[in-house]
């Protein structure tokens, strides 16, 4: 934030990757993300209130609202308080800053889960979690504060930047690796206009690892090696038929932590991604999971390279940083990406984003059951699948918008198949899929 | 279970859809009655100019309903452009330019006065509206540089309550006023 003599607000400009988001962001793409933890006990409202109040006291880089300037948006120090409400809507839905006083991001709780809803601009998965664990850590201890009196956490020194990572680490000179054949844009019936459905497949580590092991593979590779074959199984072959036939390729979109490349300590967005294109020439001879598994090794072997991404990672700064896009009014800027946003999506199939394991310390444990991780669906990607790992527990998440579970169900047998212990946990949106199984 | 079972969707957009097609057939039908009861007068047109009104106020009042400062700037420019279409409509005398703009101008950088001695120490808020504001207040200038106006001495109490109001910011509220060019003016 830059620094003011006086009392007034502070501000920052957005970081490269969070300058897109408001500028596309409304009701049918929200850009948000959604983190999720599921205690043992009941929420109490107030406490949790108390929590969210604290917890952005320590990370200022989350008391923040957004303003439109002449030609970017920016953040500036909000001095309003947070607030935590009941959970009453789809996950991952707009944020509406109007009715959050200006946040962006949004605290809610329903029986014995809490929900943060983060606004893609603010920052990433990544950082997003560590503010969550900071609420849940502050809920537990204002909860039940005997048994987290004498918790050293508190006592650590916080070390964290705003500054933007990206103009930090880019190379002016690296090429784009960007490709330009559109992808395979998954088919079927939408459910009504609003609502979300998110299928939980709560997956039992162990049995997994050993699965993963047994291909040599990291779970993000297989995972991603599973949601292919499930695609093309579930929706390919059902509905890319005859007149409606797709050369397309499914492209799944995998988004990289840059931290793990680059050095940063800042809170703003600071990742990336890599693109698996599997081309359907090579999917159809490959009908072969064994095949697949082999085609996503590779991918990941050739495009998880320092310089590959940092050509990806490049080439979005680049576009950011032009001086002709700078300096195009906001006002025409929304326009223009407005209009395109709906043709630039048309390069993924899905989007699939593994934050890890959420590691929790202590005694915080004993209260934890699970958590959870969603990324908003859109028109466009009408799937967005993520995961995250706590304890043994690695939970794949569905959020769509389709009406047609085939992909969710396909993924559920496949995984029973081979012996890998799965439950779901849904929303009720698309309730067949429990019943079924 | 861990989610509510009855989760709702957000109907506003459905509900303000609803009500701005409201408007348009509302609008629709005074045309055509105005067209068949009285063609010589165009009441239709200023009853429509109103309900546009009407709505810049409702949607910028639902979107930016914190600063005080912004909903006089959109007033002042909405009213002014409703007067002209009036005065236009109604065969164009003039008074809107000679007496109706001279006087919202006049109302509005009072305001902003006020605005600023009052809350000097959270003006940056107001900085940008208040700059806007000035560059509007120029208009009064304008007409009577181009020979528009028959009375000039709205027109230059005006320009001078505006020329005041521009000094007694820049004197108070310098550093704001620099502030907010340089955030909302950023690259």
């Amino acid at each position: 934030m830059k620094k003011d003599k006086n009392k007034k607000m502070k501000w920052r400009r957005l970081d490269n990757s969070a300058k897109i988001f408001p500028i596309s962001a409304g009701r049918k793409y929200s850009t948000v993300f959604r983190l999720s933890v599921v205690l043992d006990e009941v929420i109490e409202p107030k406490v949790l209130q108390m929590a969210v109040e604290q917890t952005v006291e320590k990370y200022k880089s989350f008391k923040v609202r957004m303003k439109s300037g002449f030609f970017w948006y920016y953040l500036e120090e909000n001095p309003k308080k947070p607030i935590v409400r009941k959970e009453k809507e789809y996950p991952c839905t707009y944020i509406d800053p109007r009715k959050n006083n200006g946040y962006l991001f949004k605290v809610t709780y329903f029986e014995s889960k809490i929900n943060i809803d983060i606004f893609h601009s603010l920052t990433d998965g990544n950082t997003g979690t560590t503010f969550f664990r900071e609420i849940v850590y502050k809920y537990l201890e204002l909860r039940h504060p005997k048994q987290f009196e004498n918790e050293e956490r508190n006592l650590r020194k916080l070390h964290y930047t705003t500054e933007d990572s990206y103009l930090k680490n880019y190379d002016k000179k690296a090429k784009s690796n960007a490709s330009m054949q559109k992808a395979y844009k998954l088919r079927g019936k939408k459910i009504k206009l609003g609502a979300i459905s998110a299928i939980h497949e709560i997956i039992d580590l162990e049995s997994l690892k050993k699965e993963c092991e047994r291909a040599d593979m990291t779970i993000t590779q297989y995972m991603t090696a599973v949601l292919i074959f499930c695609i093309y199984k579930a929706n390919y072959l059902k509905y890319s038929s005859g007149k409606r036939k797709s050369e397309r390729p499914i492209k799944v979109c995998i988004p990289v932590n840059l931290k793990k490349y680059f050095p940063s300590e800042t809170m703003s967005n600071f990742f990336s991604y890599i693109t698996l294109e599997a081309s359907l020439d090579k999917l159809s001879e490959n009908n072969n999971f064994e095949k697949i598994l082999k085609f996503v090794k590779d991918s990941f072997k050739a495009k998880l390279r320092k310089e590959e991404i940092m050509k990806t990672m490049s080439a979005n700064v680049k576009l950011g940083t032009n001086f002709f896009i700078k300096t195009i009014p906001l006002l025409l800027k929304k326009i223009i990406v407005r209009l395109s946003y709906i043709e630039i999506r048309k390069y993924t199939t899905i989007t699939y984003s593994n934050i890890g394991r959420v590691g929790i310390i202590g005694k915080y444990k004993e209260y934890i059951k699970y958590f959870l991780m969603l990324i908003a669906p859109e028109p466009v990607e009408k799937i967005k699948c993520s995961s995250c790992t706590y304890e043994n527990k690695f939970v794949f998440t569905f959020t769509s918008i389709l009406q047609d579970n085939s992909i969710e169900k396909e993924f559920y047998k496949f995984l029973k198949q081979r012996n890998i212990n799965v439950e779901i946990e849904s929303n009720g949106v698309l309730d067949d899929i429990s019943k079924e199984n | 279970m861990i989610y509510p079972k009855r989760i709702k969707a957000n109907n506003r957009d459905k509900i303000l859809y609803g009500l701005l097609m409201g408007s348009v057939v509302i609008a629709i039908l005074l045309v055509v009655i105005n067209k068949i009861t009285s063609p010589g007068f165009p009441w239709a047109g200023i009853a429509n100019c109103g309900i546009i009104y009407a709505w810049v106020t409702v949607i910028y009042s639902m979107n930016r309903n914190t600063n005080i400062a912004g909903h006089i700037l959109v007033q002042a420019i909405a009213i002014s452009l409703i007067t002209l279409y009036i005065d236009y409509r109604l065969g164009f005398k003039g008074w809107s330019i000679d007496i109706s703009i001279p006087i919202i101008i006049i109302i509005a950088n009072i305001i902003m006065f006020v605005l600023t001695i009052v809350s000097h120490k959270k003006y940056i808020k107001y900085a940008i509206y208040q700059l806007i504001i000035v560059i509007f207040s120029m208009l009064p200038g304008i007409f009577m540089a181009k020979h528009l106006t028959h009375n000039i001495v709205l027109s230059i109490v005006a320009s001078a309550i505006s020329a005041v109001n521009f000094i007694v910011t820049l004197c108070l509220c310098a550093g704001d006023v620099k502030e907010a060019i340089v955030r909302k003016f950023h690259i």
